[in-house]
């Protein structure tokens, strides 16, 4: 794979590699260097740099923004190496971004059953000078959650929404034998201290989308949905929106209280909670998510967005029914949780 | 999606806009379609509203209406299609509405109601997908093949120049300011646009009636802001960071910075201008907050970089918002126009989350070496000195005056205006409006005996105070504005300045050269129009351009 070196204005050699089918605006965020640029495809001129030494090729873009007479002119957005390359930046290396993933400490602040033998755990940062208070993340997003002195290292999904607070809440299933889920049963207290990385993941919800929205989850991978939702709330969201609960048993359907709120908040919700294996006194949905899913694409009307996150056999059996049914790979969002 | 409103369009070997799923701007098309409805909307209410006024009812709050929502269509103002989808419905019941107080009015006048065709009936669809398969009555390029290019070019000329002139009427408003003239000029324009006219002669017409409004607009403008926060004076602003707690208010609106002045009264916070809220320095009622300590960053396309090291919440108060990175999205706030899924809104003037996000950010840990630049330059410094500086100009001191106004943007082309201002020999004055000032305010221009030799005379909103300027030198040598040693060199980006633009048009200012492209929408017969009979000259080199400038013939 080409090697590119960025060379800044004030002489930093940055290095990265970078394939042939690869924009070196990507590959050098993908290698955590987000360089300055706006449009993203030819036309702004805003990642105009100049390749020094190497072979290119250049996609299309806009002569406003990378005239003809600029032979040595690159945009970055546009070219994909077809050699080693050394570009030079016009620009010094503080007005490229890094985006370091942070570790930091976090107390746990409550800890509580939720029901179905999940764990309901909230953490909240020390506070630190040069990070501040700020719980930010995108809702759906995840933290590695990792116990000091120790190689125990989890991640889990936020459930609630970020705020100014350094409040993290999780929905925590218990697993038998699991490491990090033996500590939260055994030993966890309040006020012991973990050590927080991210916040990290793609899990997350296309706010500038007008289509209807289905969301399903199963088992722990309801926390992001759960957060998602919330999202939705706070922003009064009108869209048509359809949650997908899904359990094996009806004992497993926890978090009765949050999707009341999230009913009343958002009045257009439609929620159905599917239990596979119901007691004989269940009136709700008996089926799989996967079956709700199907049963919810019988009713609408429009091709929705679907977010689905949960443990491998539920995503699998969602998946295969979004395939069925020719829903778009790019309107299925998923993520997978053990 | 087809839009070609802003200096950044796309532009390819087949023809110039944004055409695709996605503008350069980051406009998504069912944003671009649903703008496009709203302002064929918008066009029945100027129909109705121009009727009203004509008969002595007008609905002060429909014209407002009609402000604020041609401002949310201008280029990086509001991204947010559900803010679309509602007040769409909202124009409806706003439609019928004058509909019902036009036919009761005209009939208890003894006149029989015109029955109003066009966008007056248009019914929208009450779903997001009806709406999008309504749009293309509404796209700016709607009737093409039946009428021409020339006749579309003009048509958008009328209607960008409008946007600028509703978001300038906008500005003026939420301080206060409204004129009659303002609204009667708005609603007509809209109206004309309905009517769908054909004459290049009488779209010509308009848009030298929409540059005359916007001069009023100015007016309005300017009294808002001098009347609000006290006349314009010269100030070094603080170009550094002060250690503590910080926020940034970046866009135009000097309201909502007063607001978050007075939401952090008491709270150590900092706040700090961007882009163009940096004239808001000048104003003596606005730096009477000690904690408005200075101004951070650039011009706004480089807001990205900018927000993302910002460490302290960030509020964006009109234009102009680029999609904000998930760095930052937690700690940015919109207000007013201004809009983005996903980004908290703050539409009550209640800045108390923007307080608390930046409490919990870092803020500066450091004071850095004290850097500053002087802003303030407004008419009235500029007018108090206008003895000095008739002198310099009798003596020869001052050869010659360079305004530099408009916009800046990524465009490496922009480099003319940072290249324009270095090669600018040193006995002339640069007189600075906009953001384009960006490039080079932080070098060392020196002065002239004692007048510095860069004079920064505010935002874009502030062109008034140039051409007041220029009048009244004008009337001291005796002379037009254009027999004055004054060359204009404006850079433009987006609506703003194509109503800045019209006024100039409008008020006789010739030999303005326009950079760093010329707008889009205008066909080579119409460039041909502004050239010859309005002497607009496109950039070519800087070096080329001030040679020119300084050889200029008298005219």
């Amino acid at each position: 794979m080409p090697e590119i070196t960025l060379l800044t204005r004030d002489g930093a050699h940055l290095e990265f590699a970078c394939a042939q089918d690869e924009n070196i605006l990507d590959a050098a965020a993908a290698a955590g260097l987000f360089l300055p640029s706006m449009c993203r495809e030819g036309s702004c001129g805003l990642c105009h740099a100049y390749v020094a030494e190497g072979a290119y090729e250049m996609g299309s873009f806009s002569k406003d923004a990378l005239s003809d007479a600029d032979q040595a002119g690159v945009l970055l957005c546009r070219c994909e190496p077809r050699s080693d390359l050394t570009v030079q930046l016009p620009y010094p290396q503080a007005d490229i971004q890094r985006h370091e993933i942070i570790s930091r400490e976090a107390v746990i602040e409550n800890l509580a059953p939720a029901g179905a033998g999940a764990m309901a755990v909230t953490l909240r940062y020390t506070p630190h000078e040069s990070f501040g208070q700020a719980a930010d993340f995108v809702p759906g997003q995840y933290m590695e959650l990792a116990i000091p002195g120790t190689n125990i290292r989890r991640a889990y999904s936020m459930a609630n929404l970020p705020n100014w607070d350094g409040r993290f809440e999780f929905l925590i299933r218990l697993q038998k034998n699991g490491a990090f889920s033996t500590y939260l049963a055994e030993q966890a207290k309040i006020g012991d201290m973990l050590i927080t990385r991210g916040p990290l993941g793609q899990f997350v919800l296309d706010d500038a989308s007008m289509r209807p929205r289905c969301l399903i989850g199963g088992g722990c991978g309801f926390a992001p949905v759960l957060s998602m939702l919330r999202h939705l709330a706070d922003f009064q969201d009108t869209q048509p929106t359809h949650l997908i609960f899904g359990a094996n048993r009806e004992e497993e359907l926890f978090a009765a209280g949050d999707i009341d709120s999230l009913r009343s908040a958002l009045p257009q919700l439609g929620v159905t909670l599917a239990v596979w294996r119901p007691e004989a006194a269940w009136t709700g949905f008996t089926g799989t998510a996967a079956d709700a899913f199907v049963q919810y694409l019988e009713t609408s009307t429009q091709t929705p967005d679907v977010y689905v996150c949960g443990p491998p056999r539920l995503l699998e059996a969602v998946l295969a029914v979004a395939h069925e049914r020719n829903i778009p790979p790019e309107r299925i969002i998923a993520e997978r949780v053990l | 999606m087809f839009c070609f409103q802003c200096e950044q369009t796309t532009k390819t070997d087949t023809g110039a806009g944004c055409a695709t799923a996605k503008g350069v701007c980051g406009k998504d098309e069912v944003t671009a379609d649903l703008q496009d409805v709203l302002i064929y909307q918008l066009k029945g209410l100027g129909q109705y509203s121009a009727r009203l006024h004509a008969l002595g009812q007008p609905d002060a709050q429909a014209d407002s209406f009609i402000l604020y929502a041609l401002f949310t269509t201008l280029t990086n103002v509001n991204f947010n299609r559900a803010r679309f989808v509602e007040m769409i419905a909202e124009a409806a019941r706003i439609r019928d509405r004058l509909r019902g107080a036009y036919e009761a009015v005209a009939k208890a006048a003894g006149q029989t109601p015109d029955v109003l065709h066009g966008p007056a009936s248009f019914i929208p669809a009450t779903d997001p997908t009806g709406l999008l398969a309504q749009a293309n009555i509404a796209s700016v390029r709607a009737g093409l093949d039946v009428v021409g290019a020339d006749v579309i070019g003009l048509r958008a000329l009328v209607l960008y120049g409008l946007k600028g002139v509703a978001a300038y009427a906008h500005h003026a408003e939420v301080l206060g300011e409204t004129r009659e003239a303002i609204a009667v000029g708005i609603a007509h324009a809209l109206d004309f646009l309905a009517s769908e006219p054909v004459d290049l002669e009488e779209l010509l017409e308009e848009s030298l009636a929409l540059g005359r409004v916007n001069f009023t607009v100015m007016e309005a403008l300017d009294a808002a802001n001098t009347g609000t926060y006290g006349t314009p004076s010269p100030v070094a602003v603080r170009i550094t960071p002060v250690a503590g707690k910080a926020i940034l208010v970046s866009g135009h609106d000097m309201r909502d910075l007063e607001g978050v002045l007075e939401a952090t009264k008491g709270t150590g916070i900092n706040v700090y201008t961007h882009g163009e809220v940096l004239p808001a320095h000048s104003y003596p009622k606005l730096r009477a907050y000690a904690h408005l300590v200075g101004n951070y960053g650039g011009a706004w396309q480089n807001q990205q970089q900018e927000f993302a090291a910002f460490p302290g919440a960030i509020v964006m108060t009109s234009n102009c918002l680029v999609e904000p990175q998930a760095l930052y999205r937690n700690r940015i706030f919109t207000a007013g126009p201004v809009g983005w899924p996903g980004i908290r809104h703050i539409g009550n003037g209640d800045f108390s989350q923007v307080v608390q996000a930046a409490l919990a950010q870092p803020g500066f840990s450091v004071t850095e070496p004290e850097k500053t630049i002087t802003v303030g330059f407004g008419r009235d410094a500029v007018l108090g000195v206008a003895g000095t500086v008739i002198d310099a100009v009798k003596s020869g001191a001052i050869k010659h005056f360079f305004l530099i106004g408009g916009c800046d943007g990524a465009a490496p082309g922009r480099n003319y205006y940072t290249e324009f201002a270095e090669a600018a020999p040193k006995d002339t004055v640069l007189l600075t409006l906009g953001c384009g000032k960006y490039r080079f305010n932080k070098e060392d221009f020196g002065d002239i005996g004692g007048i510095p030799r860069l004079l920064d005379m505010g935002q874009c909103n502030d062109s008034y105070s140039a051409l007041v300027v220029a009048q009244a030198l004008a009337k001291a040598f005796d002379c037009g504005v254009n027999d004055l040693p004054l060359s204009l060199v404006v850079s433009w980006f987006e609506q703003k300045a194509a109503a800045v633009f019209l006024t100039l048009l409008a008020l006789g200012v010739r030999n303005v050269r326009l950079g760093p492209t010329l707008p889009a929408f205008l066909t080579p017969t119409l460039i041909d129009i502004l050239v010859s009979r309005f002497g607009i000259q496109p950039i070519t080199t800087a070096e080329a351009d001030i040679t020119a400038a300084l050889n200029r013939k008298a005219a």
